[in-house]
């Protein structure tokens, strides 16, 4: 403590900035930890919640798919000695004036045996349920949505169902809590046989919930349930319903934890950079210490526990800066999971939970111990005799080059090794981290050696000045080695980012180029994803005989069960199927495969589905349906990026005989030469737009609009690429900081003998940007060979398609100016302290 | 003793020879008839308010073919004109709970009640679905537990699945009718209905009002009973769910 107080203490307040800076890393990379993760957890825990409120007293609920099942399957259920109250429910979402309402479709009559409608006005009694059921504009809405939207009793809420506009009539109003908070709080309670009109559903439920006598034990009751309905059902408890989600979302938390990680990672390097240049600038006062009696031990822990508390710190500014940044992002990720699932949440409260709190401190605390263990060690063999001498340290010894270099090749060497044998998924991860590591032990010898390269081309843009700047950095290659490793790791993750991102892109937009060639298309949402309504079948006939169309085919998605994990199912009728074909063949043989889907013998797989889920042409695949197990075999594998999970193309035919089903998602209309896009959309909307809820999108739309899901999809990409810039330039500030701090004395003398203001500021800049062009080219080259691992990872472990590696120069010539310009701003504060300090300060340091 | 002693001595020992089946028996038969109409009204209304606002009123039509335990029924809504047109149909069974269907003309379809659901309350009303059945004598099983004040108290425990456990039933001496019907469950008394205004109509003792007091959810409805007919020439096919639509 005596030690931390007299020695530590008035070393940070005199580096203050610098202490700052390298804080800085370990705040960022707690931040992004306990921000992205505590919002993840929020919306997950938004979304049991909805499940539990919803669920009401349910212990089972029945379900068959997205698609749902008759009504005469509620009958079965009633039927199964031991089940006491048996209610279907109908579930979507629908935008009511810019808010995501969900809507859940019920049966007042047997319903509030499962779920309490805890009405404000109840106990007036003018609750009346002949009139909500009598009327099929009936709607229940939440104390705190009618607050939000300034409704009341009677109130009418447009919308537009499938039955055209229609305003529905607030005729309850649920107080807060219980069923009430559910989905935020953005719920409303609908007749289920209203629900299926609006929504266009037929005679279907989406699930039955039911509760069973007492005593009656769950497995059993389930098991006799799952004997009479057959595999097509799912008979789960209502927690079940969360693991879909927990799914969606999982890609978030693997997300969060490399940026995260990733910036900790920085961090380290950026501690260590600051703490082997605090031993090198402090080795007298070492000296000293130990000339007076104090120990190796005492040293080494004096480095630790000032590391340990600039970590405590950065850890505790960190999880606040985090929780903030998870408010900002919850919003985030329940929009997007709404926007590309249909599985919309709005988070409530974020709180911080403990575990996450004490899992972000370790990791806060590890970084900080790991990256000072080296120079605190050096701290502790610091001769009092040697420690006089300047200089001395600032380069590192042939012998220590020597050893890195023949690591960096082991570890080259074993990457290249793992390379051959990367069709295992762990090999492939270690031979990533082992380039990584190379790289990481190669970068001060290529820094030394790149700064050599430099110094012509440096002295001949200022003879004295670059000179000088390529040699602060030749002698004192510890000073700047770990930032040019920081810099390195964060452009090559931008690289390696990008790339991926870019490949991705460039692979979406082929598929769109192929699969969606149609010239408009009929869908019931301006949210492609939005899978709550249904159009009838027999509106193709009507599209048909429009002036212009000349071809209508018919596509219905519906989300399915297919080994446990749920992929999209869509029925295409045959000109459908044909288009779909038509997409990028990954396996099989197109003329087969095509025959096959359309007899309906065979399945259209996404490379996707079988990249995550297994799967070859010729196996069979059992898709569950309300009438019994579909089985069918794989056609053909065709790349598509219809969902995340991976999509099966089905004959329609087949779909609306196995699920009794004849609704339809979208229509794809292609027109007869000649005839205007803006015409013919005009023309159905004309005929059908009063009818029936009814979206015209042309094919500029529906692309435009897919882009723009890509591009939410990727904007945690480009958050981590913010992260990784920004790192970057924490580095640069950090490097020039801690570089112009140690040359004080340097500077002073080059001031003493004549050297002018103008000339240190070159010089210092001069370095900021050798550092930028040594970090641009590591990185840029890391990136490459990064990207590699990255596309292979990404496509076996995330989206499960076959990305083409393509680098992303335009990405990389962007990174020149920026990283340039952020060296020389981040040079502007240290050069004008270089200058602007007292000479004979500067003259007396150290 | 005189005779008209003689007679009402005889009269009495003939009731207190009669067990609780046997009255329900003769009570039945009295009551019978091959058809029912009424016109019937309802309110609803919190127990203890006099403020009209929260009484709500609706008018419905009821009508019935064949008799205790084997008839069909439906009720139709005719007022308030949100209510209008919504309708129950209920087929009696003599050994089964009855099927019942509604009716809503807004929502274009009907819809099964099930059984789970019987026993909740009819549309906000103190009755419950089951209330609504017509249940044949043979189905509950009787016991005479006392009688004062002009009426027997009887106790039935019905046969078939039931949302009560038992009923008192309280009927008149006089007129073999229902004076009273006190329903219970496992946690006690559930509801009572009184029924009043007794009127001979084609020589069949009709109640005038029915009132209905819910002691779980703290409400009172009173059921009128107007232009009440029996023996009506139906249709059968008036009575099927198809007809309901019409």
């Amino acid at each position: 403590m005596i030690l931390l107080r007299l020695i530590s203490w008035p070393y940070a307040r005199k580096h203050l900035p610098r202490a700052l800076l390298t804080t800085a890393g370990i705040v960022l990379g707690v931040a992004v930890f306990v921000g992205m993760h505590t919002a993840n957890q929020s919306v997950l825990a938004a979304f049991h919640e909805t499940i539990d409120r919803i669920a009401g007293t349910a212990q089972l609920q029945v379900s068959a798919g997205e698609a749902g099942f008759d009504e005469d399957v509620l009958d079965k259920v009633r039927s199964v000695p031991g089940v006491r109250a048996a209610a279907p429910v109908l579930e979507s979402t629908v935008l009511v004036g810019g808010t995501n309402l969900l809507i859940l479709g019920v049966d007042m009559l047997g319903d509030r045996s499962l779920r309490s409608y805890d009405l404000e006005n109840a106990d007036e009694g003018i609750d009346d349920p002949l009139v909500f059921l009598a009327q099929a504009d009936s709607i229940i809405v939440t104390s705190s949505f009618a607050k939000q939207k300034g409704l009341a009793i009677d109130s009418r809420i447009p919308m537009r169902t499938m039955a055209g506009d229609q305003a529905f009539t607030v005729r309850g109003i649920m107080k807060p809590g219980g069923l009430a908070s559910a989905f935020g709080g953005d719920l409303a309670l609908m007749d289920i046989y209203a629900a299926q009109k609006v929504f266009g559903r037929g005679r279907k439920f989406d699930r039955v919930d039911l509760a069973l006598e007492d005593g009656v034990p769950l497995d059993q009751a389930a098991a006799k349930l799952r004997a009479l309905l057959g595999p097509g059902f799912q008979v789960e408890p209502p927690s079940s319903r969360s693991q879909q989600f927990e799914a969606t979302s999982r890609i978030y938390s693997v997300a969060s934890d490399v940026t995260s990680v990733f910036a900790l990672f920085i961090g380290m390097f950026i501690i260590y950079n600051t703490f082997a240049i605090a031993v090198t600038q402090r080795r007298s006062e070492i000296g000293i210490l130990r000339a007076l009696g104090a120990t190796r031990g005492q040293i080494r822990t004096l480095f630790l526990v000032e590391s340990g508390l600039t970590g405590l710190a950065g850890t505790i500014l960190g999880i606040f800066v985090g929780l903030v940044l998870a408010r900002a992002m919850a919003g985030y990720i329940g929009g997007f999971l709404g926007d590309i699932y249909g599985v919309a949440q709005r988070a409530g409260d974020i709180s911080l939970d403990p575990k996450l709190a004490a899992a972000a401190a370790a990791m806060g605390l590890m970084t900080s111990l790991i990256a000072v263990v080296l120079p605190a060690r050096n701290a502790a063999q610091v001769d009092p005799v040697k420690a006089l001498q300047k200089g001395k340290y600032q380069s590192l010894s042939e012998g220590e080059n020597r050893a890195r270099r023949i690591w960096a090749a082991v570890c080259w060497c074993a990457s290249l090794l793992a390379l051959a044998f990367s069709r295992f998924s762990v090999v492939l991860y270690a031979g990533f981290l082992l380039s990584v590591l190379a790289a990481v032990l190669l970068s001060p010898a290529l820094s030394l050696w790149l700064a050599r390269a430099l110094r012509p081309a440096l002295a001949r843009i200022r003879q004295v000045e670059g000179a000088l700047a390529a040699d602060g950095l030749i002698q004192a290659p510890r000073r700047t080695s770990g930032t040019v490793a920081a810099l390195m790791l964060s452009l090559a993750l931008v690289i390696s980012l990008g790339g991926l991102a870019r490949a991705s892109y460039n692979s979406i937009a082929e598929w769109m180029r192929v699969a969606l060639n149609l010239d408009l298309l009929v869908t019931t949402a301006e949210n492609l994803t939005n899978r709550s309504f249904v159009l009838p079948g027999s509106l193709a006939d009507g599209l048909r005989a429009i002036d212009g169309v000349a071809e209508v085919q018919m596509v219905r998605s519906v989300r399915v069960l297919v080994r446990g994990t749920p992929v999209m199912l869509i029925a295409a009728d045959d000109g459908a199927l044909r288009r779909f074909s038509t997409m990028q063949l990954v396996e099989g043989e197109r003329p087969e495969m095509l025959r096959r889907a359309l007899a309906g013998s065979g399945v259209i797989a996404s490379e996707n589905f079988t990249l995550l889920h297994g799967g070859r042409v010729g196996d069979t695949i059992e898709i569950p349906s309300p009438s019994g197990t579909l089985r069918v075999t794989i056609a053909g594998i065709v790349r598509d990026f219809s969902d995340q999970q991976g999509a099966l193309f089905l004959s329609r035919d087949v779909f609306v005989r196995r699920w009794n089903d004849t609704g339809i998602s979208s229509f794809g209309i292609f027109l007869r030469p000649g005839a205007l896009e803006s015409e013919v959309r005009q023309r159905i909307l004309d005929t059908y737009g009063a009818q029936q809820r009814l979206f015209v999108l042309t094919n500029r739309e529906v692309r435009s609009y897919i882009t723009k899901l890509t591009d939410q999809w990727f904007g945690l990409t480009y958050v981590q690429i913010a992260v990784a810039v920004l790192v970057a330039i924490l580095g640069i500030v950090n490097a020039l900081t801690v570089s112009i701090t140690d040359r004080r004395r340097e500077l002073g003398v080059l001031r003493a003998v004549g050297g002018l203001r103008w000339q240190i500021r070159h010089i210092i800049w001069m370095e900021a940007a050798a550092i930028g062009i040594i970090g641009l080219i590591l990185g840029l080259s890391l990136g490459a060979i990064q990207l590699y691992y990255s596309v292979e990872v990404a496509q076996r472990d995330v989206i499960g398609v076959d990305l083409s590696y393509a680098y992303p120069f335009p990405m990389a010539l962007a990174l020149i100016p920026v990283i340039l310009g952020a060296a020389w701003l981040a040079a502007l504060g240290p050069a004008e302290r270089a200058v602007r300090g007292s000479l004979v300060e500067a003259l007396e340091y150290e | 003793m005189n005779k008209t002693m003689m007679v009402f001595v005889m009269a009495a020992s003939v009731a207190m020879a009669q067990d609780g089946r046997q009255i329900m028996q003769e009570v039945q038969k009295r009551q019978h008839s091959t058809s029912l109409r009424y016109e019937g009204s309802i309110q609803v209304a919190p127990i203890g308010t006099t403020n009209a606002k929260h009484i709500v009123t609706k008018h419905w039509v009821f009508e019935r073919l064949g008799d205790f335990g084997n008839s069909k029924a439906i009720l139709r809504f005719t007022s308030p004109p949100e209510v209008k047109g919504v309708a129950l149909f209920i087929v009696n069974h003599p050994n089964t709970a009855s099927d019942q269907w509604i009716w809503r003309p807004n929502v274009g379809r009907e819809q099964r009640v099930s059984v789970q659901d019987r026993s909740d309350r009819f549309f906000g009303t103190d009755f419950s679905y089951e209330d609504l059945e017509e249940r044949d004598v043979d189905q509950f099983d009787y016991t005479l537990t006392g009688e004062a004040a002009g009426q027997w108290r009887i106790d039935a425990k019905p046969r078939k699945p039931s949302e009560y456990t038992h009923s008192f039933i309280f009927i008149d001496k006089t007129m073999y009718v229902y004076n009273r019907i006190e329903t219970y469950n496992k946690k006690g008394p559930v509801k009572a209905i009184e029924y009043r205004d007794y009127k001979m109509v084609q020589g069949i003792w009709t109640p005038g009002a029915a009132l209905i007091a819910d002691g779980i959810a703290k409400s009172r409805t009173v059921l009128t009973y107007d232009k009440v007919e029996y023996n009506l020439p139906f249709k059968d096919d008036d009575f099927t769910v198809e007809a309901l639509r019409r």
